[in-house]
């Protein structure tokens, strides 16, 4: 106890760290917009820069296949349409993951909640089947993806939150769970989700189109305005809310809050909750549009929604209103993925490309947490 | 060690200190928090190095640039916080950077030879048992067994005995005595007096940073230590020490200052309800440690009542149990009359409990937040700032507009997190935010711990102005001075039970010493 006495006053909050060349690094309290922005727009142009480096290198012309990229991604309306369909899951998955790293929960349990939201959702929609009005399948379905999700993320949010367990673990672990139970669903057994009429090879049970989100333009449909709304309501939320008070006050310091008579477990749970509703929602959104069934193989491509949203959460700094257009970037890097395949261009080097984009925004980073000086 | 310096950030943490060791001695360090105990071994230690001064290894000057140079001269210290890799066994922790180590070895031959190790000093811990399940007795036994292994010769321990059962105790002294008599020299850090003659040869007394005495044990008893390390007054001659000694026995001087902005209104009992009562309360602490036994206190209106004791001794938990960050075990606690025991934090706040707690940066504020954010932090569930779920920002932001101007708390920006305030404006942003709420009672735990003084004086103002507007204050603090200037009764705390209640006017420093430092009420 007399250590805290007798120790040194601790070192003043702004540290520097002089590097001996007349240039120190110090903390940034807040960074203004305009660098944000600026920050952001040089970070993906010199990730393009040194991506063209190693396209030269692997004999392609760097600028033709940027070309490409923008055209696969944004150059068509069906292109367009495709990146909206990727970026709609991906926005409540990143969603998803900040309201959870704003507390300093950290959960990578988002894929898994997707899948149990997925199914969840399906089954609402086959139940109620082709006759049902279009309006109660498509709420009951969205709803039931929030509470499969909400229910699967509060098995690791108690835990954390009563029991002391590791989330990151947790979910983790909860999210191999949730892979195999799906592929259980369809594979394994002859569940209500799995199409007996299939009988050479294991399918979903197609889901009628009246659980379909109304169109928007060409393949689009309204979900990206409901991903878009949903985020908006986040922001809101987040801002004005006790619940998201509380957060706050739990995410800066657990001491502080018990202090401020916040039940801090029943917090942990009930974040928990609503980030799973977040990622369930998206799973809910893609099998009812994208898969139209629930099928293990397609729900979850790639490194998974769950994932990627954890990486569009850390790239946009967990601020809401970056979430979205992040999201869009990045849904435009996949799904351009496939087209540069097409125009020659190596998956490896596709691959490269997409991952060093995604190093330089976030090493770029580092200059709106500190600022460099000389002096 | 010859004349010994170091300051951190301007303030002097020793200043020519000497200390000299001699081979089979068991040398005591003894003096109040903050008199330089753990600054003078961390510089024997080699993790700190001094100012000025030197350090000399039979009679040689030495001069450590890290931990691993004092350990190769043969000086090892234990710290208060255990340095041990949890998930390792005893075993691996034991020989772990031990500069004979194979780079590879079995786990059974490393077992043995930690047992061997265990053998020649005759301290025993399961050695292939992982550390995080040991007891923080067997730790430091572990702790002890890793540097005797190094072949230490000068053993530091710091506060040993701050966190271990008194079973425990008496274990580790049995161990000190016979690692001395092998012809090693230990130095044991304490402020506990009787620990002090139950196993020291000699003592060195610090305060201030300063050495004020070094004797045989045997010379002094436990009411002149006592007085070596608190009495400012007493000068640090050595020649008075022993006069002092003399008539310090019979007749305890009188401190000056005692009677300080009190007023004697204490005399009667009184017949109106306390604000605060507590009755037999025993706290368990978050390591289930009995951090408060039995104790019992009652606070009136506009009066303050001074917390006394040594850091460690139960404050915390005693301000946190009343205040609701931790559960009582049992006995009751009201406010104003009305029991609360198991109420909620907010309920006891809705009944007037006002906290400022110790930890001032984790508790007190939530450190991302703004200011006005946390001007808010006890009371966002009610009006003006709750409005159904939501909360109103204009609201929180006039109300931080108007405890600024009233408390003149500087520093702070809007939309800004708190922690970029100082010390002192962020202390008064939680007395702000606590005295506006219109407490009945007002626990202040250090609150100017760390403060400068202009800032040590605005609290105290405060603290003033608040049981002249007939609040209860409970000012737990480790400066006696601030105590005695402050509050109208005392209550002194010794390892979680309250060990003697006075009226400021008939306190002394001698005496609050005395029992800080747990020997028996003499008076």
């Amino acid at each position: 106890m007399s250590a805290t006495a007798e120790a040194p006053p601790a070192a003043p909050e702004r540290r520097r760290w002089s590097r001996g060349n007349g240039i120190t690094v110090e903390p940034r309290v807040r960074a203004p917009l305009a660098l944000q922005a600026l920050v952001s727009a040089g970070s993906v142009l010199g990730a393009l820069l040194v991506a063209a480096a190693l396209l030269a290198a692997s004999g392609n012309a760097p600028l033709s296949v940027y070309e490409s990229m923008v055209d696969s991604s944004f150059g068509t309306p069906l292109a367009f349409s495709q990146t909206l369909i990727q970026a709609t899951p991906l926005i409540l998955t990143s969603l998803a993951a900040a309201v959870a790293y704003r507390m300093r929960i950290w959960t990578i349990g988002a894929d898994g909640q997707f899948l149990i939201g997925a199914v969840a959702a399906s089954g609402i929609a086959l139940k109620l089947g082709a006759d049902a009005p279009a309006l109660v399948v498509i709420v009951a379905s969205l709803a039931a993806g929030a509470l499969g999700g909400a229910a699967w993320a509060a098995i690791a949010g108690a835990g954390r939150g009563y029991l002391r367990t590791n989330e990151v673990i947790s979910t983790l672990m909860l999210n191999f769970i949730a892979l195999g139970f799906v592929s259980y669903l369809i594979f394994g057994s002859g569940s209500f989700w799995r199409d007996p009429t299939s009988a050479t090879q294991p399918l979903g049970k197609p889901i009628a189109t009246n659980a379909q989100l109304p169109g928007l333009f060409e393949f689009a449909d309204i979900g990206i305005l409901l991903a878009v709304g949903v985020a908006v309501l986040a922001w809101a939320a987040l801002r004005w809310t006790r619940w998201a008070f509380e957060l706050r006050v739990v995410g800066s310091a657990p001491r502080a809050a018990r202090y401020a008579g916040i039940d801090v477990p029943r917090k942990i749970l009930s974040v928990m909750c609503a980030s799973g509703a977040l990622a369930g929602v998206a799973g809910a959104i893609v099998v009812c549009n994208v898969t139209e069934a629930l099928d293990p193989r397609g729900l979850d491509p790639g490194l998974g929604y769950g994932y990627t949203g954890i990486v569009v959460a850390a790239l946009a700094r967990l601020s809401v209103v970056g979430i979205v257009p992040v999201a869009i970037l990045v849904a435009a890097l996949l799904s351009a993925g496939p087209a540069l395949e097409l125009t020659g261009v190596p998956n490896a080097v596709v691959v490269v490309l997409q991952g060093l984009i995604l190093l330089l925004v976030a090493a770029g980073q580092f200059f709106l947490v500190y600022r460099v000086r000389r002096v | 060690m010859r004349g010994v310096s170091k300051s951190f950030f301007g303030v002097a943490a020793n200043q020519g200190v000497d200390l000299v060791l001699q081979a089979g001695e068991v040398h005591a360090l003894l003096g109040e928090n903050g008199a330089g105990k753990s600054t003078l071994c961390s510089i024997l230690a080699g993790l700190y190095r001094q100012d000025s001064g030197e350090v000399l290894i039979d009679g040689q000057p030495s001069r450590f640039r890290s931990p691993q140079d004092a350990l190769a001269a043969g000086v090892g210290m234990v710290y208060q916080h255990y340095r041990l890799v949890s998930g390792f066994t005893v075993a691996e922790n034991m020989m772990l950077g031990h500069p004979e180590m194979p780079f590879s070895i079995s786990s059974r031959s490393l077992r043995e030879s930690a047992r061997s190790v265990m053998d020649r000093f005759g301290i025993h811990v399961d050695p292939g048992s992982y550390v995080d399940d040991l007891s923080v007795g067997e730790q430091q036994r572990v702790e002890i067994l890793k540097l005797l292994n190094r072949g230490v010769r000068v053993l530091v321990l710091d506060e040993p005995t701050a966190v271990l059962s008194p079973g425990e105790v008496d274990a580790l002294f049995t161990a000190i005595r016979q690692l001395a008599a092998e012809g090693r020299a230990i130095v044991f850090v304490s402020h506990k007096l009787y620990e002090v003659t139950a196993v020291s040869d000699r003592v060195t007394v610090l305060r201030d940073g300063a050495r004020v005495a070094c004797r045989p044990t045997k010379e002094l008893d436990q009411r002149t230590l006592a007085r070596l390390m608190v009495d400012r007054d007493l000068g640090s001659a050595a020649a008075t020490i022993g006069a002092a000694a003399g008539e310090g026995s019979q007749e305890p001087a009188r401190n000056q200052r005692g009677a300080g902005g009190a007023s004697p209104r204490m005399e009667s009992p009184r017949t109106d309800i306390p604000v605060l009562e507590v009755r037999d309360l025993v706290v368990r602490d978050e390591r289930d440690h009995q951090a408060v036994t039995d104790a019992s206190l009652r606070v009136y209106p506009g009066e303050v009542v001074g917390v006394a004791g040594v850091a460690g001794n139960g404050q915390r938990q005693l301000a946190d149990a009343i205040a609701g960050l931790l559960p009582a075990e049992r006995g009751e606690i009201l406010l104003r009359g009305n029991e609360v025991t198991r109420a909620s934090v907010r309920e006891r706040v809705k009944q007037g409990c006002a906290y400022v707690p110790e930890d001032r940066l984790e508790t007190g504020v939530a450190p991302g937040l703004t200011l006005e954010e946390n001007l808010a932090l006890r009371s966002y569930w009610q009006s003006p700032v709750a409005r159904g779920p939501f909360v109103s920002l204009r609201a929180m932001a006039r109300r931080a507009e108007e405890e600024v101007a009233r408390f003149d708390i500087r520093g702070g920006r809007p939309g800004l997190p708190i922690r970029i305030l100082s010390g002192g404006n962020l202390q008064r942003a939680i007395l702000a935010r606590e005295i506006s709420a219109d407490p009945a009672v007002l626990i202040a735990a250090c609150p100017t711990r760390g403060l400068d003084v202009g800032a040590i004086d605005g609290v105290h103002r405060l603290l003033r102005e608040e049981r002249g507007a007939g609040v209860g204050v409970l000012l737990i603090s480790e400066d006696l001075e601030e105590l005695l200037a402050l509050t109208d009764r005392i209550i002194v705390l010794y390892e979680g039970r309250i060990v003697g209640e006075m009226p400021t006017a008939a306190a002394d420093r001698e005496r609050l010493g005395l029992l800080m430092a747990g020997v028996e009420d003499a008076a």
